[in-house]
């Protein structure tokens, strides 16, 4: 252990620049990953003549993205307790399945049920319920009986998938109620758009000075305002590029809306309440978070409730993305969803992870997918340069811990 | 020259950014001699053995190391390569690999084959000859997990030796022992002596100096201080170039007035919740007075830490007796359980138990206490952040800055941060199982001078120590383990090394 100079400085003597600098050694991971994102458009839009950034293929990317990142962000708080889902995607797909076996045949069949609507938004309740308590099965046989989540999760998804087949019969239901369709392929009104645009704005400038304030009230340094403004207004700026894009085409698409709330949910969630942070600490170290009084068995049976209520809003969404539930519904997004997160930085063995970081990987899996597709490479190379860039990602982190060791 | 010089360092100096870690360094060992290396944590003591194993390879630092007469210049990452050249080390944590026998230990990693497969006869011969030369009582077919501290240490050592060491590093390798099990270190030291190895010597506890090596250097702040031989010097020496101050006194004075008993431990008994049929504690008895401080001492597997994990509702499953805190009798099932009463823990082993050390010091320390912190579901950070940083001033801990992760701190303000999270819980019975062990002299000196100015509040503090002059310079009253049983609570007039001795080892 080297000497550690003892420099006491508050933050605001730092100046912007010192202030940047030091923020990006803290992140620079999540930057990093930003990086390779840029990098990858820049290099698909010179590739495509710049249609890839078209606002038709931008939109399109986004609202491709959206399930998958739904199993992703429920996957980073599984993966940050050193735990692993692999029924996410089945189980999404038996969700899908049975929201449109209530639209198609229960409602219509069973409980005569006549408006459209309503059966739209009872079947949607229902899917996620289900998603729910499979999440809170598997849950409490890991967290209360001990079964490691590699083996549970194993056995569900072999049971997600035994449940499709046996709702389909092998056929493919449609799931085609009035308006059920909007959740995935609607589109919001470009004023509704900016009002929203408008709405995130403001509450960003104001939760950054109403951050400040209660820093300064307790006492505790503040960072520099002139970085705190940089980076709110790169946030905004960032939020109203994205509407003014996407409104060149047909609008804020409705599941990428849904995906924003539920991201931003789900990080106040992982940084601000007690269940974030004892995720966090069991991940890092369990016996010192044992000790620490944590009850480590209800925080993991929640860590894997809240992944199944993330299926089966994941589910819903995919139910009204493809119009059907299916056999194939969910094939391979456990995958997906596992890469996303180790991409975004969420570290394999547990401890640290960032939901932010999970929707960049999750944007650097469907930008390669599209990328590709759009330059016409066959469906097998789209995998190989997937499986080279996790891995290379992956590769480069550990370079870069052990430079900075 | 006139002496034989094995290893000569000279005019070592290795950065880091923005840090000097050595400074200018040289010091000559001479051949079969042994070493001792002190200094406090971070006076470079682990950067140099680091070089000396090739950690850091050459290159990566200025000046020269003639080795034998010889530039050593090691590879990157060429920790056979050092060993190839007889450098060895053993280090202050264990790295054996538990479900292994003691021979597959040892030859781990250069297992002698014939024709691709492995010789086992030849493990297991060559282990016993290498355990028979230096006196190691291990057996080689025994696995590594059935194995104590104390004979784990010398598979460590039998380990490094495997290559025929001519320098055998030890970093601290008393840290884990009990006094039964350091005096068989010493015996095996002194085997190895006579065998012709040289050994550096790294530790914490200066009498082992006394007791062991010919010559002592001392570092501080990444410089060489001074080397001399041990005959030259004295306890109060060392301090002194350690610190480059002078010390007078080993535990700070306290006012002593302890108040009525508010806790106490009537003849427990509690088997080990893994296996039933295994009593851990037949029978403990212990009265806390306010404001005072109990020591616990005993050897490592006496029951010591069972004991207070226990009462803290994390380890044994009570059969018997009871547990009373302010008159009242409590029934704890958790820590969480035990700190709502006002009981803390400051456990063990603090990288292990006592933090998450990937996490930021804020987040360590409000962890068993972000209840404190958080209306219904938000967490105030602002709140958390200055009652962190409040403690962080009570209790001097050294950081740039918060948000440095606690693996970045020295052992020393890593255990202040384990004390301040338990302090922040404003316990009314503070447990502190060996609340010292393996930090430096000046950072022992602050934890001691915290625990006085938290007994003077008031705050009741039973203290395990492995220490024996730890525990007669700060308690007020002592309490002996010996195989799960308590010993009357002796009154310091009493209590002498000698007695204190007798009960740990069941002779009293």
């Amino acid at each position: 252990m080297a000497v550690m100079p003892e420099i006491k400085k508050p933050d605001e003597e730092l100046g912007l620049l010192g202030e940047l600098s030091k923020r990006f050694r803290q992140n620079m991971q999540t930057y990093t990953i930003i990086l390779a994102l840029i990098g990858i458009w820049v290099f698909f839009a010179v590739l495509t003549k710049g249609s890839f950034l078209s606002a038709q293929n931008f939109s399109n990317l986004f609202r491709q993205m959206t399930v998958t990142s739904f199993l992703a962000i429920g996957m980073v708080l599984v993966i940050v307790t050193a735990g692993i889902d692999l029924s996410v995607g089945k189980a999404a797909g038996f969700v899908s399945v049975m929201v449109a076996f209530l639209q198609a045949r229960f409602w219509v069949q069973t409980i005569p049920i006549e408006n459209p609507i309503v059966m739209a938004i009872l079947s949607v309740i229902i899917g996620i319920i289900i998603g729910v308590i499979f999440g809170a099965l598997q849950g409490s046989i890991i967290a209360y009986l001990r079964v490691p989540p590699f083996i549970v999760t194993l056995g569900g998804l072999f049971i997600a998938r035994g449940l499709i087949l046996w709702r389909t019969e092998g056929k493919t239901i449609p799931a085609n109620q009035v308006g059920f369709d909007y959740i995935a392929q609607g589109y919001l009104p470009d004023l509704v758009g900016w009002i929203i645009a408008a709405l995130v704005v403001v509450f960003l400038f104001f939760s950054m000075f109403t951050g400040r304030q209660r820093k300064r009230q307790y006492g505790v340094d503040v960072p520099n305002f002139a970085y705190d403004i940089l980076l709110t207004s790169f946030f905004s700026a960032l939020v109203l590029v994205y509407v003014f894009v996407v409104n060149q085409y047909k609008g804020v698409q409705v599941p990428v809306a849904l995906l924003a709330v539920a991201s931003v949910i789900m990080s106040y969630v992982a940084s601000n309440t007690r269940f974030g942070r004892y995720t966090y600490a069991i991940g890092g170290n369990r016996e010192a978070a044992r000790l620490s009084g944590i009850n480590i068995k209800k925080t993991l049976f929640m860590v894997y409730t809240v992944m199944g209520l993330l299926v089966g809003v994941g589910g819903v969404v995919l139910a009204s993305y493809v119009g059907y539930g299916t056999i194939a519904a969910g094939e391979g997004y456990e995958l997906d969803a596992i890469a996303s997160a180790i991409l975004g930085g969420t570290s394999p063995t547990g401890g640290s992870g960032t939901i932010f970081g999970a929707l960049i990987g999750a944007l650097i899996m469907s930008s390669l997918t599209t990328g590709l597709q759009m330059l016409n490479v066959q469906p097998y190379v789209q995998y190989l340069v997937k499986g080279v860039v996790l891995v290379l990602a992956v590769l480069l982190d550990v370079a870069f811990k052990k430079g900075k060791a | 020259m006139s002496d034989d010089i094995i290893l000569d360092i000279r005019n070592v100096t290795k950065t880091f950014p923005g840090v000097v870690a050595l400074n200018d360094v040289s010091m000559q060992i001479k051949r079969g001699e042994i070493h001792g290396l002190c200094g406090e944590n971070g006076a470079g003591k682990s950067t140099l053995m680091k070089i000396l194993s090739g950690v850091y390879p050459y290159g990566t630092y200025e000046g020269t190391i003639l080795y034998d007469g010889m530039e050593l210049k090691l590879q990157e990452g060429s920790i056979q390569q050092a060993m190839k050249e007889g450098i060895a080390i053993v280090y202050q944590e264990l790295t054996l690999v538990p479900n292994m026998t003691v021979g597959e230990n040892v030859y781990l990693g250069k297992e002698p084959t014939e024709g691709g497969l492995i010789n086992w006869n030849k493990v297991y011969s060559d282990t016993r000859k290498i355990l028979a030369k230096y006196k190691l009582d291990v057996a080689p077919q025994v696995l590594v997990k059935e194995l104590g501290v104390g004979k784990m240490q010398m598979v460590e050592i039998a380990k490094a030796l495997s290559e025929n060491a001519k320098i055998l590093i030890l970093d601290e390798p008393t840290s884990a022992l009990n006094e039964a099990e350091i005096e068989k270190l010493m015996e095996i030291l002194e085997t190895l002596k006579s065998h012709g190895v040289t050994c550096i010597y790294i530790s914490h506890k200066l009498n082992e100096f006394f007791r062991i090596t010919d010559t002592v250097t001392v570092l501080r702040d990444g410089k060489a201080i001074i080397s001399k031989p041990t005959s030259e010097l004295t306890q109060e020496d060392l301090v002194r170039y350690m610190v480059g101050r002078e010390m007078k006194e080993r535990f700070p004075k306290r006012e002593r007035h302890p108040g009525e008993v508010i806790f106490e431990v009537k003849n427990l008994h509690a088997t080990d919740p893994a296996d039933p049929s295994r009593k851990v504690l037949k029978g403990v008895n212990l009265q806390l007075r306010k404001g005072e401080i109990l020591g616990i001492a005993g050897l490592m597997g006496s029951g010591r830490t069972e004991l207070v994990t226990t009462i803290f509702g994390e380890y044994g499953k009570i059969t018997e007796g009871s547990i009373v805190l302010e008159g009242k009798e409590l029934k704890i099932n958790s820590a969480h359980e035990a700190m709502l009463q006002g009981i803390s823990l400051v456990p063990e082993d603090r990288k292990r138990q006592g933090l998450v050390l990937m996490q930021t010091i804020v987040k360590n320390v409000s962890l068993p206490n972000l209840d404190k912190f958080a209306a219904f579901f938000r967490i105030n950070s602002a709140a958390e952040y200055s009652a962190a940083s409040q403690q962080a001033k009570n209790l001097a801990i050294k950081a740039p800055n918060l948000d440095v992760e606690a693996e970045t701190l020295s052992g020393g303000n890593q255990q202040k941060v384990v004390i301040a999270k338990w302090l922040l819980s404003n316990p009314k019975v503070l447990i502190m199982d060996d609340p010292t062990r393996g930090i430096d002299v000046g950072a022992k000196f602050e934890i001691y001078k915290l625990m006085n100015e938290l007994a003077e509040k008031g705050v009741s503090i039973i203290m395990i120590s492995s220490d024996l002059e730890e525990v007669l310079g700060m308690s007020d009253r002592i309490m002996v383990m010996c195989g799960g049983v308590s010993s009357p609570t002796l009154e310091l007039e009493e209590a002498t090394r000698e007695y204190i001795m007798k009960l740990a080892t069941g002779v009293a």
